[in-house]
């Protein structure tokens, strides 16, 4: 119960410092409204359908958004030096993980039926016969996005570069991620067979169990010393 | 006044004695290096007992807050050894951590939450039954039963030092650890600190506090050291050491060094 309990009071203490400072969440959103507005005027939507194009334009967005919003999670934890104390509590670096990934996977998931309704709302993106599917191929890629990024944001912020230095160490890492999710979403929006893309959600769920694995694994040693 | 008020409210230390001579913190000639040619902490041996209470005197650049973070298992020592009730600071393990309390020139604190939020949380991470009650005793042990829901971005300076006492004291650590502690305070605030750690002397917890303060290190201490370029130079009990004459006899040691 404790193990749990100091997993809840970190994503707690996430959930409420993100609702009264809106850092991340407000700057992931400001990202997604400009990305629908922008791609709004690109296209030719007489040309191009938004089935034909829309998952790339969503993964894109979400993965960028995701990106400004994950390297501030650790910024605000070096505020008065905070996140030392939570080191120095018994609770287990993993605990501590698990607490900040999940919450970053709530901020994400949040942006990313934002983008969904965005797009829906600028161009009449229709998710097709599953959009429940959709959202699971989603909550999967973001699931593995933020079990990643929430790892090199901890190791970025220890190097003093922050910001900069995220995208360059964790976009590699997410190639297969943006693959999987790309061509499950790509299909499941032109509505074809629920069996087409049941390889790639498989791949895509194990991708993100791996990423957070690795994350809760290795996440003791880039915090501590 | 503040000071029985704290007396009143301080937390009962409730954890076993312990036996025999195993001491409450003990460091084994620890060595902290960065990199090839910085020795921060030079070869300190420690051997303290519950309730002894060290302060640690020195120059800045001295080793001080290395030295403090190194017997808070913040850093690993290069070389040597550090133990808390007889337990290796293995950072592997987490128990010893329940066995230390911090307080250093950083509040540690949330500054978008609340005081007693920020010890609630605090609480959580150290896995503590009636929290509500040990928050509540905390907040009132350091003055503060009154500010419990201001955000802690608009508390003063000495405010934010007080709560982070609570904060330290929280889960009744037998070692507390102070970097500094008086740094920036007001009168008020200084009081209510001094008057906390006074509380402190028990015969049961042990505190290593490091400070540039002179006067306010004699007056709690049992045992004083000074520290110049990472190595403890001069050790005494506080009985032997004569007020008045301490502050030249610190410097007379800081200079021959």
């Amino acid at each position: 119960m404790t193990y749990l309990g100091q997993v809840y009071a970190i994503i707690w203490k996430d959930l409420l410092i993100e609702v009264r400072t809106r850092e991340r969440v407000a700057s992931m959103g400001a990202f997604a409204v400009l990305s629908g507005v922008l791609f709004n005027f690109a296209m030719d939507w007489t040309a191009v359908r938004p089935q034909d194009v829309g998952a790339g334009l969503i993964w894109m967005t979400i993965v960028f958004g995701g990106m400004l919003g994950l390297g501030r999670t650790f910024m605000l934890e070096a505020s008065d030096s905070a996140f030392v104390g939570v080191l120095m509590s018994p609770a287990p670096k993993d605990a501590i993980f698990l607490g900040k990934a999940i919450a970053n996977f709530i901020f994400l998931m949040l942006i990313a039926v934002f983008i969904v309704v965005v797009f829906s709302a600028f161009f009449g993106l229709d998710l097709g016969p599953n959009p429940g599917l959709v959202f699971v191929v989603l909550a999967l890629g973001a699931l593995g996005f933020v079990a990643l990024g929430t790892l090199f944001s901890a190791l970025a912020s220890g190097t003093g570069m922050g910001e900069t230095l995220l995208p360059i160490l964790v976009f590699p890492l997410l190639v297969p991620m943006i693959v999987f999710g790309v061509s499950a979403t790509s299909r499941l929006l032109a509505g074809r067979p629920v069996s087409e893309v049941a390889g790639n959600v498989r791949l895509l769920g194990a991708f993100a169990v791996g990423a957070v694995a690795a994350g809760a694994a290795l996440f003791r040693f880039v915090v501590e010393e | 006044m503040a000071v029985a008020v704290v007396a009143d409210r301080g937390a009962p230390i409730t954890r076993p004695r312990l036996g025999g001579e195993t001491p409450a913190l003990e460091a084994r000639d620890v060595v902290r290096e960065f990199g090839p040619t910085m020795v921060a902490v030079d070869g300190i041996d420690l051997r303290l007992q519950p309730g002894e209470f060290l302060t640690v005197f020195g120059p800045n650049g001295a080793g001080k807050s290395t030295l403090l973070g190194l017997l808070a298992g913040r850093l690993r020592p290069t070389r040597g050894e550090i133990s808390v009730r007889g337990q290796r600071l293995d950072p592997g393990s987490t128990e010893w951590r329940s066995d230390i309390g911090v307080l250093s020139h950083h509040g540690m604190l949330y500054p978008h939450l609340t005081a007693s939020e920020n010890l609630r949380f605090f609480g959580r991470l150290f896995g503590l039954d009636a929290l509500d009650e040990r928050v509540e005793r905390g907040l009132a042990r350091v003055d503060l039963s009154d500010r419990r829901d201001s955000r802690v971005h608009t508390l003063s300076h000495g405010m934010r030092q007080r709560l982070a006492m609570a904060r330290a004291l929280l889960h009744d650590p037998y070692v507390i650890l102070l970097d500094e502690p008086y740094t920036g305070l007001d009168p008020h605030a200084a009081s209510v600190l001094q008057s906390v750690l006074m509380s402190l002397r028990d015969g049961q917890r042990t505190v290593v506090m490091v400070t540039h303060n002179l006067v306010q290190g004699l007056q709690m201490s049992t045992r004083l050291a000074i520290q110049v370029r990472g190595r403890l130079v001069w050790e005494a009990a506080r009985g032997e050491v004569d007020g008045r004459g301490f502050e030249s006899v610190y410097h007379e040691v800081v200079a021959a060094r």
